[in-house]
């Protein structure tokens, strides 16, 4: 049996979240201006418009590690003995108290990946962790898989055994209610008058739901078979084929809930003062790796490629235990070269299955 | 991998937050190369700043952001920390127009050290290939203030052009100590070069080595590092004891950024010191 699990009205919703997001900050799928789903900031509930629906378009991660932050600010005076002082002065981000609510469960797993490369590593990121405290997930879990996900194969939807606080199914009428982390529970125990507790049909349909979205994938990506057959051999030919369509343009490291990877640039305000900033990156920029005087240990579109798609399944594979693919599909829909992870897999599957030649990669 | 302690890092709160590091002396390598002799500015910093051979800091100018640079001087007090800095491109160009009494930013020591332990009781063979003999004229140092731990030292030195040697006013003196020899040679000499010319790997045919009983520290470029490692290994030195130094771009050295990821390792913090046999199981 599950944790505990209560019903909650879908009348109950939105005076539930009123409450949250009184103490603290709300982020939710809310759909723009622009007909666009996006993960943001919800101020208010009336106008912002909730979209529980939608694939949100970006995932959670520019929450923890924004697209783009000043790290410190410096200044460079004279000083009296002839030459120059510079000094630094930090700027750590405010800690915010968050609920993140609607999440889908790739999302939530692709901050769960984020921590373990900002916070359980050698040295932790002091500006992740600030934003990382006090983070609350309430996810929710797809009913029906979205055009190009893959969570099935990765193990990582389309819901969850552990890892959020509190995970929504949908069930027609009313939420079915998993309380996980201790967050979860102090939701439930807080605001007890919105939470039913959950009857034996409840928890039928619940499984009944859980069971038909299981079912709903029609694409099959065999990304354990990859993983597998990746440990062993070089996949030249499949890496040659994608790198001629990669216009070199990031999209899919950015809209990645796992693509960690940033560069580290001053920007000088005027003569005297500065900020140190720190922006997203992407190992398929041509100038990714390099160095002073135009030396490239990882020179062109070929290699650039290999090791985008090595270090999500086989280096991370190696270091945390599984790949750092959540299967969110978002790859497939911004890349329009087609140079995506499900490719990716799919290629390296035939190649494996029919010892294929050169051709069978077109 | 194995795990080579690292050696104590001045850490702070926050990891990507510089030190103030003043220079204090400067001095011309060759027409490309200065070395920058650096301390603390702030006198407490000094004492909890240790490292070991083979770290590099990041070293930050005004308004030019920061690049990894590996300390040329042997851990302890006294000397100083040095840097000896190609000028190769937008920092390091700005950086040789500092001058005593400037100030600079540092983070580190990062990155694991050569096993200076390890290699007690060993002869030691260091090939070096232009800017390379940085981080070996660390652990050099070291061995030669503790050279009783040590067996016979060999340094090999190639350079494109003698206009590219660094360090030579140490060099002489290198090949006069007792149990120490030195050896250079230069791709292409000029009117007044009279000493040898050819490649690095020419000088092996000078030298002497017991190979079950010598380790080896390269660094250099990359594709000078590739020839010396296959050929150590053919003169049958182990894996396990030839080490080498990896240069790679990085922004953070502390193992987030993921510039630096060759194939599976982070250079700053699995290395940048490998062992052949480490470079082999990637």
């Amino acid at each position: 049996m599950p944790q505990d699990a209560f019903i909650l009205e879908k009348d109950h919703l939105v005076p539930l979240l009123r409450r949250l997001g009184r103490d603290r900050r709300l982020v939710a799928p809310v759909r723009n201006g622009y007909g666009d789903t996006l993960y943001a900031p919800v101020t208010d509930l009336e106008e912002d418009g909730l979209d529980l629906e939608a694939r949100p378009q970006n995932s959670l991660k520019g929450f923890f590690f924004p697209q783009r932050e000043r790290l410190f600010s410096y200044t460079v005076a004279p000083d009296t003995g002839g030459g120059h002082r510079y000094a630094f002065e930090t700027h750590l981000p405010e800690e915010r108290p968050t609920v993140y609510f609607g999440v889908r469960s790739c999302d939530l797993f692709g901050v769960l990946y984020c921590d373990l490369v900002f916070l359980k590593g050698r040295r932790r990121d002091a500006y992740y962790q600030r934003r990382r405290a006090g983070a609350v997930f309430a996810t929710l879990a797809c009913h029906h898989p979205f055009a190009g996900c893959f969570c099935n194969a990765t193990r990582t939807g389309p819901s969850l055994e552990l890892g959020f606080d509190l995970q929504l199914f949908d069930l027609g009428d009313r939420f079915y209610v998993e309380t996980g982390k201790p967050g979860g529970a102090e939701i439930v125990a807080r605001w007890p008058a919105f939470f039913q507790p959950a009857g034996e049909p409840d928890r039928q349909a619940q499984f009944q739901a859980a069971l038909e979205a299981r079912g709903l994938f029609e694409r099959k990506i065999h990304v354990d078979l990859a993983v597998g057959l990746l440990a062993g051999r070089e996949p030249e030919g499949v890496v040659r084929r994608l790198s001629e369509r990669c216009q070199d343009c990031g999209g899919c490291a950015f809209v990645c809930p796992t693509c960690t990877c940033f560069t580290i640039t001053d920007q000088p305000l005027d003569e005297h003062h500065g900020e140190r900033v720190r922006t997203w990156d992407a190992c398929t920029f041509s100038g990714f790796t390099r160095m002073a005087g135009d030396a490239n240990p990882v020179d062109g579109a070929t290699e650039r490629v290999r090791r985008r798609f090595l270090h999500k399944l086989r280096h991370d594979v190696a270091r945390h235990g599984r790949p750092s693919c959540v299967g969110c599909g978002r790859c497939l829909g911004i890349c329009f070269g087609g140079v995506d992870m499900a490719r990716f897999v799919e290629m390296v599957c035939s190649f494996g299955n029919h010892h294929a030649t050169d051709e069978d990669a077109r | 991998m194995t795990p080579r302690s690292n050696a104590t890092a001045t850490y702070t709160a926050n990891p990507y937050l510089p030190l103030p590091a003043r220079i204090r002396e400067v001095r011309p390598e060759n027409p490309r190369v200065k070395t920058f002799v650096l301390e603390p500015a702030d006198a407490g910093a000094e004492a909890a700043f240790s490292f070991e051979p083979g770290q590099f800091v990041m070293v930050s100018v005004p308004h030019q952001g920061e690049a990894p640079i590996s300390i040329s001087s042997p851990p302890g007090r006294g000397s100083g920390l040095t840097l000896t800095v190609r000028r190769a491109g937008r920092l390091t160009g700005a950086m040789h127009t500092l001058g005593p009494g400037d100030t600079v930013g540092i983070r580190g020591p990062y990155g694991r050290p050569f096993p200076m332990a390890e290699l007690e009781g060993r002869d030691l063979l260091f090939v070096a290939g232009g800017i390379g003999l940085a981080p070996l004229r660390s652990a050099l140092l070291a061995c030669l203030a503790a050279r009783e731990r040590y067996g016979a030292l060999t340094v090999l030195y190639g350079c494109r052009t003698p206009s590219d040697i660094c360090f030579s006013r140490e060099l002489d003196g290198w090949n006069a100590g007792e149990g120490l020899r030195c050896r250079v040679t230069v791709d292409r000499g000029d009117a007044a070069w009279q000493g040898r010319v050819g490649l690095v790997t020419t000088l092996f045919d000078e030298v002497d080595l017991r190979p079950e009983r010598t380790s080896a520290l390269v660094c250099g470029p990359e594709v000078m590092i590739r020839v010396v490692l296959d050929r150590l290994e053919e003169m049958g030195l182990a894996p396990e004891t030839i080490f080498t130094t990896l240069e790679r771009h990085m922004k953070c050295g502390i193992g987030l950024c993921g510039h630096c990821h060759h194939d599976g390792r982070l250079v700053c913090t699995d290395g940048p010191v490998f062992s052949k046999a480490e470079l082999a199981s990637g």
